[in-house]
């Protein structure tokens, strides 16, 4: 009983794929098209997946507290004594005080993220450099910068460079090294330099920064650090490494469902398409359906044909559009969707993204295009299942 | 009785115009019996052939197959009376262009079992309308005759108590009619109930003792009467 039901759905599957393949242009053309609407919204997931997974990643490095001080509820800087006065804190592995800020170029048009830090520090730091050193103490002007930086400075063999400060005089840099590209989700941007060449370049006084950089022996003790050092420093702000994780996902997960949201629009548009076509019966297939009624199929059985038909055009596209997906996010860094995803700034990372697929990804992908694609196709299903044949013939 | 019709009717609509296809028809079949129903087109031969198949339900009256009333039955039944009883043979090809003469052949079964029995019984039918040899050719490869003999096989390919025909040899020449013909005298020997619906009196002919009726404009009356 039962082989012979496997045995009926394998004729029905083979009768259907004989079928779809006879009529190759119409549903190729559906499949196309469904392929393309698959491959939008799991390129929005895959890259988001990723771009999460990749972040993870460098968040390992960032500091796991950073102190900032605020004033009228701004960031203001901060003297780099202050460290004195958490000292007392026990589980604080080290604090390291840096000048982090931006600066635009107005040359190039590009934004620049400046990190300075304590030259003893940046030679502990466990920076990734794809060529050459980090700064050194007692070498003022040595920089670090991504290959992003050095594009947008147009550098090309040359290693040094100016940029304006505040009064517009120029401050002189030299690259003595650059960034990997794995690390570019954060670096991509940044140029690295001693503290006291940030300062300078900030016109910030001796001794002040702009942040603390803490580390803390015990990562499970992150939060109730943060809560003392909130207790003697009452005018700072206090972030956790596991609240910049937070942030990051929420502002993928924000733009990737704003994302999505638009790409429905085009699953609806494909979904009336499917339901148009899978509707509109030629007079051939009208035929074959009364052919088959004549030899004795039973509605349920022309049901399951035209059934078996959509399971394969959307399994085929399903397959192929997360194939397409997978390769956009792998081997072109997401190329369609990073701006959306990542912002439109002028400096760009250029991403070595870790494709990521997880089981969860490939289940909402499923449910907002197949599902709504099967759906699409029953009611006309049902319409060609209960085709009277003898008008037909 | 294998067939009872009983004040069977069936009218359409043209034009808001009622026109009647069937206008009540009284007819049993017995089983074995080889039933000719001669007349012109447009005289609703093929809307009887229809109501008894259970293709079309009837405006008025009934049909009994082995004395159970089609239409008070459901699909799955009707479905299956079509697939096991009843073999359909129609004024054109009606073979399906992407299946080979086999796999036509083996259509009725297609949605049940077919297996390597199924498949020598289909070669045999194959040899039987003299197409043995087109096994794998596709609808496309066959010229119209060729088509049809097919699709005559196929009817009978379920071993079916009943055959129900429409202009069967309408465009067969002399040779390959009577082929045909012969045919279904030896089915019609073994015992399978032909209905034939034809403007072709020489069908008749053929057989060992045909019934001959006539149908004009729905109304159905028995030769001699």
């Amino acid at each position: 009983m039962q082989t012979s039901f496997i045995q009926k759905h394998l004729n029905i599957l083979d009768y259907a794929l004989s079928s779809l393949l006879r009529r190759k242009l119409k549903n190729g053309g559906i499949a196309l098209i469904f392929s393309l609407v698959i491959f939008l919204l799991a390129s929005f997931q895959f890259l988001t997946q990723s771009l999460e997974t990749t972040a993870e990643k460098v968040l390992v490095f960032a500091p796991d507290i950073t102190l900032q001080r605020l004033s009228a509820g701004r960031q203001v800087s901060l003297p780099d004594s202050s460290i004195g006065s958490l000292a007392g804190i026990f589980g604080i592995r080290q604090i390291i005080p840096r000048v982090w800020g931006y600066h635009f170029d107005e040359k190039n048009g590009a934004n620049y993220t400046i990190l300075g830090l304590p030259a003893d520090s940046i030679q502990k730091a466990e920076v990734s450099l794809s060529h050459g050193r980090l700064p050194q103490k007692k070498k003022p002007g040595e920089v670090v910068i991504s290959s992003s930086v050095r594009a947008s400075l147009e550098l090309g063999e040359r290693k040094s460079f100016t940029l304006f400060r505040s009064d517009l005089s120029q401050a002189s840099f030299t690259v003595v090294g650059i960034f990997t590209d794995n690390t570019d989700i954060l670096t991509g941007d940044t140029i690295l330099m001693n503290l006291q060449d940030a300062r300078d370049l900030f016109r910030l006084g001796d001794g002040m920064v702009t942040d603390l950089a803490v580390s803390v022996t015990n990562p499970a003790e992150t939060d109730t650090i943060a809560a003392k050092i909130s207790g003697i420093m009452p005018d700072t702000r206090i972030l956790t490494n596991s609240q910049i994780r937070k942030t990051y996902r929420t502002v993928f997960g924000w733009r990737s469902g704003f994302g999505s949201v638009c790409l429905l629009t085009a699953l609806a548009s494909f979904v009336i398409l499917a339901w148009d076509k899978a509707s509109g019966l030629s007079q051939e297939e009208k035929r074959e359906i009364a052919i088959l009624k004549f030899l004795g199929f039973q509605i349920n059985d022309i049901l399951a044909l035209r059934f078996w038909e959509s399971i394969a055009v959307a399994c085929v596209s399903f397959l192929l559009g997360l194939t397409l997906a997978y390769i956009h996010v792998a081997f072109f860094e997401g190329s369609l969707f990073t701006p959306i995803l990542l912002g439109w700034s002028v400096l760009r990372p250029s991403l070595n993204l870790d494709p990521a697929v997880t089981f969860a990804d490939l289940l909402l992908v499923f449910s907002y295009s197949v599902l709504p694609y099967l759906a699409a196709t029953i009611i006309p299903a049902w319409r060609s299942a209960v085709i009277r044949a003898e008008t037909i013939i | 009785m294998i067939i009872e019709c009983e004040k069977l009717a069936k009218t359409y609509w043209t034009d808001d115009k009622e026109v009647p296809a069937v206008h009540n028809v009284d007819l049993q079949v017995a089983a074995g019996d080889f039933v000719v129903i001669l007349g012109h087109s447009g005289s609703g031969k093929t809307t009887l052939l229809s109501l008894i198949g259970g293709l079309t339900s009837p405006a008025n009256g009934s049909v009994r197959i082995n004395g159970i009333d089609n239409w008070e039955r459901d699909d799955r039944y009707i479905s299956t009376l079509r697939n096991k009883t009843i073999g359909f043979i129609f004024q054109f090809a009606s073979l399906i262009p992407t299946l080979t003469s086999l796999e036509n052949l083996l259509l009725p079964l297609y949605f049940g079992s077919a297996n390597n029995i199924h498949r020598e019984h289909a070669l045999h039918l194959l040899e039987q309308v003299g197409l043995a040899d087109k096994a794998s050719a596709y609808p496309s490869q066959l010229s119209g005759g060729q088509q049809r003999r097919i699709a005559i096989a196929r009817a009978f390919m379920n071993k079916p108590d009943i055959i129900l025909a429409d202009e069967p040899t309408g465009d067969l020449d002399e040779e390959t009619e009577k082929e045909i013909l012969d045919l279904f005298r030896q089915q019609n020997e073994k015992g399978v109930t032909f209905l034939v619906v034809t403007h072709n009196s020489n069908l008749a002919k053929n057989q060992i003792s045909p019934r001959i009726l006539h149908m004009k404009q729905g109304v159905l009356s028995e030769e001699g009467r």
